[in-house]
């Protein structure tokens, strides 16, 4: 008994101490983000000498972080939103019509799945800057909704398999209109997967660089937080002491959401990946 | 368009009362232009959202391909199959990222799948401490490429300066980014680091759905830990290998991301894999057509290799 137990607590030591040593860069990242630039050289592995947070607020300041967190928030708020609208629609029309158009239009819709976005990021920067939307939030929105979209449909088509078509049909026969059908019978059951879907999709918006880097490129009005940051500190000499504060409040709002929602965004990657 | 009535519709549900005006034609016609209408509203928006981010700009790598153009001036010159004469033939940087491209994923691709699967054999006990674990591998594939990159590069950089006063060993004051060979292994790391959570949870997942009777089994036959390991564990795992593997490769052969916000292909275009070979292309150099027909070559080989991983996929799914 007693030997078990201790065998126990090695295994669970071992395990922390891995662990920690995985988040180590994390860490550093932490505790170096309080000091000045010679206590980063000098003491790189000591606890900083205070947690005072004069370089975070002049970070705040100094880099326009309101404006990015605004910018970041409206791409983030109004993909999800727009995708958690259409995508759930489109995945249940698609499910429930069997025709050729239906399945040609789910065809279009997740043809991406299969092609790499790398082969075609070069021309839809081309079609943006040929609707004159270079730099632009608009032009952001419109080509991150379309981005997230394949996936979001190909993972809801798959749940509306599986969604019993009695309940609907009862409806139909007690004079239920289509689209009271949807909303009012078919929109709660898939619930479950519209949360995974959605937190993907707010994780991927509020992450994201390489759209960003694209599509807005240097227009400082309309980056987001990840491109600011980017842009302003992956030059050769970096400005450590703010970059350090910079990036940890970057990232602040992606861990709340992964510790809030930590079963739904495991879950949800792993389902999406094993199928896509 | 090919557009027929949907299978649930109110005619084939109560048949009988829609029977008289089947001959008639017309309210027939009206009842499938309102399907129709339906339809559209639920689906084409979907629809035009893919097609303008995705379909059509994928498509028009089919139109550019053909032509000699810097992607800004007004003379296009039709080359027909010049370009992919040229890729196949006189692009040595091409290739020279078609290399880099590979011995990557051949050591992401082992590196990372030992990694994880280490981790989740430790991980998938049910403890405490093992979900903590589980979500600490897992952050770094949560925190954005601009974190990851920075983080990196203030490890690589004042980190190993400073590591390198402490301890003095030799390592640490390698120029890890500036050498062609280290930037290579700083490449890995950083996509190994990245995803490791990835991996573990899907490799959690496949050891957690090993039957435990099966273990018991074994284990009152008289069979050790390692036996139960070897004979039960790596077999009844072996599809959530195979899947892992060809993920990781897929994600390899794709590698830009890293790339473009790290390294951004240096040092002396060392690092350029083939897809951010294609944006320098592109971007850098200004040949459109040629990075366009580029595209084409590179779909073609991603392609291969998702159609063996949809083909594992799907019978593994049979399977189960």
């Amino acid at each position: 008994m007693m030997k078990q137990l201790k065998k126990i607590n090695v295994l669970a030591v071992i395990v922390f101490v891995c662990s920690i040593f995985w988040l180590m860069p994390l860490i550093l990242i932490f505790i170096n983000s309080f000091k000045p630039y010679n206590d980063m050289l000098q003491h790189f592995l000591a606890l900083p000498k205070s947690w005072s947070l004069d370089m975070y607020v002049e970070t705040w300041t100094k880099f326009g972080f309101p404006m990015l967190i605004k910018n970041t928030l409206l791409y983030t708020i109004v993909t999800v939103l727009a995708i958690a609208l259409l995508a759930p629609m489109a995945a249940y029309k698609l499910a429930r019509t069997k025709s050729k158009f239906s399945i040609v239009c789910f065809g279009i819709i997740i043809m991406p799945m299969m092609v790499p976005f790398q082969s075609y990021m070069i021309t839809l920067t081309r079609l943006v800057a040929n609707l004159d939307m270079i730099g632009t939030r608009r032009g952001l929105i419109l080509v991150n909704i379309g981005l997230c979209m394949p996936l979001a449909v190909y993972m809801i088509h798959g749940f509306v398999k599986n969604v019993p078509i009695e309940l609907e049909e009862c409806a139909r026969i007690d004079g239920a209109s289509p689209l009271r059908i949807y909303f009012n019978i078919v929109l709660p059951l898939l619930k479950p997967i519209l949360t995974t879907v959605v937190v993907l999709d707010t994780l991927a918006t509020w992450n994201d660089i390489i759209t960003n880097q694209l599509i807005v490129g240097g227009n400082a009005k309309a980056m987001n937080i990840q491109n600011a940051l980017y842009m302003q500190f992956s030059a050769q000499t970096a400005d450590w002491e703010h970059a350090l504060p910079g990036i940890v409040m970057s990232m602040i709002p992606s861990l709340v959401f992964f510790v809030a929602m930590q079963k739904h965004i495991v879950g949800g990657v792993t389902a999406g990946a094993v199928k896509g | 368009m090919g557009w027929r009535k949907t299978e649930f519709s109110p005619q084939s549900v109560n048949g009988d009362l829609g029977k008289g005006n089947w001959e008639g034609g017309t309210e027939l016609n009206k009842k499938k232009w309102k399907d129709f209408l339906l339809f559209a509203l639920f689906v084409f928006p979907a629809v035009a959202f893919v097609l303008f981010a995705t379909d059509i700009p994928f498509m028009m790598n089919l139109y550019y391909s053909v032509f000699d153009w810097n992607g800004i001036g007004k003379s296009m010159t039709f080359v027909g199959l010049g370009n992919f004469v040229k890729i196949f033939t006189n692009d040595t940087l091409f290739w020279k990222g078609v290399r880099f491209t590979l011995k990557f994923a051949v050591f992401y691709v082992v590196i990372v799948n030992i990694i994880s699967l280490v981790v989740a054999l430790i991980m998938s006990k049910e403890r405490k401490s093992s979900s903590i674990g589980r979500a600490f591998y897992y952050i770094p594939y949560i925190i954005s490429l601009t974190a990851i990159s920075l983080i990196w590069k203030f490890i690589f950089g004042a980190g190993f300066e400073a590591l390198y006063n402490i301890t003095g060993w030799e390592f640490f004051n390698w120029s890890w980014v500036g050498t062609p060979k280290l930037a290579f292994w700083v490449v890995v790391i950083m996509a190994v680091w990245q995803n490791v959570g990835f991996y573990m949870v899907n490799y959690i997942a496949g050891i957690i759905a090993v039957p435990k009777d099966l273990i018991e089994a074994a284990k009152i036959d008289g069979a050790n830990s390692f036996q139960v390991f070897l004979k039960i564990t790596v077999p009844m795992i072996m599809p959530a290998v195979s899947i892992c593997m060809l993920t990781a490769l897929t994600f390899a052969f794709k590698l830009f991301d890293i790339i473009m916000v790290f390294t951004k292909g240096g040092p002396a275009n060392s690092t350029v894999s083939v897809a951010y070979n294609i944006y320098k292309e592109a971007f850098v150099n200004n040949k459109y057509g040629l990075a366009t027909a580029k595209s084409l070559v590179f779909v073609f080989f991603v392609l291969i290799v998702t159609a063996i991983q949809l083909k594992v996929t799907k019978s593994r799914e049979v399977e189960a």
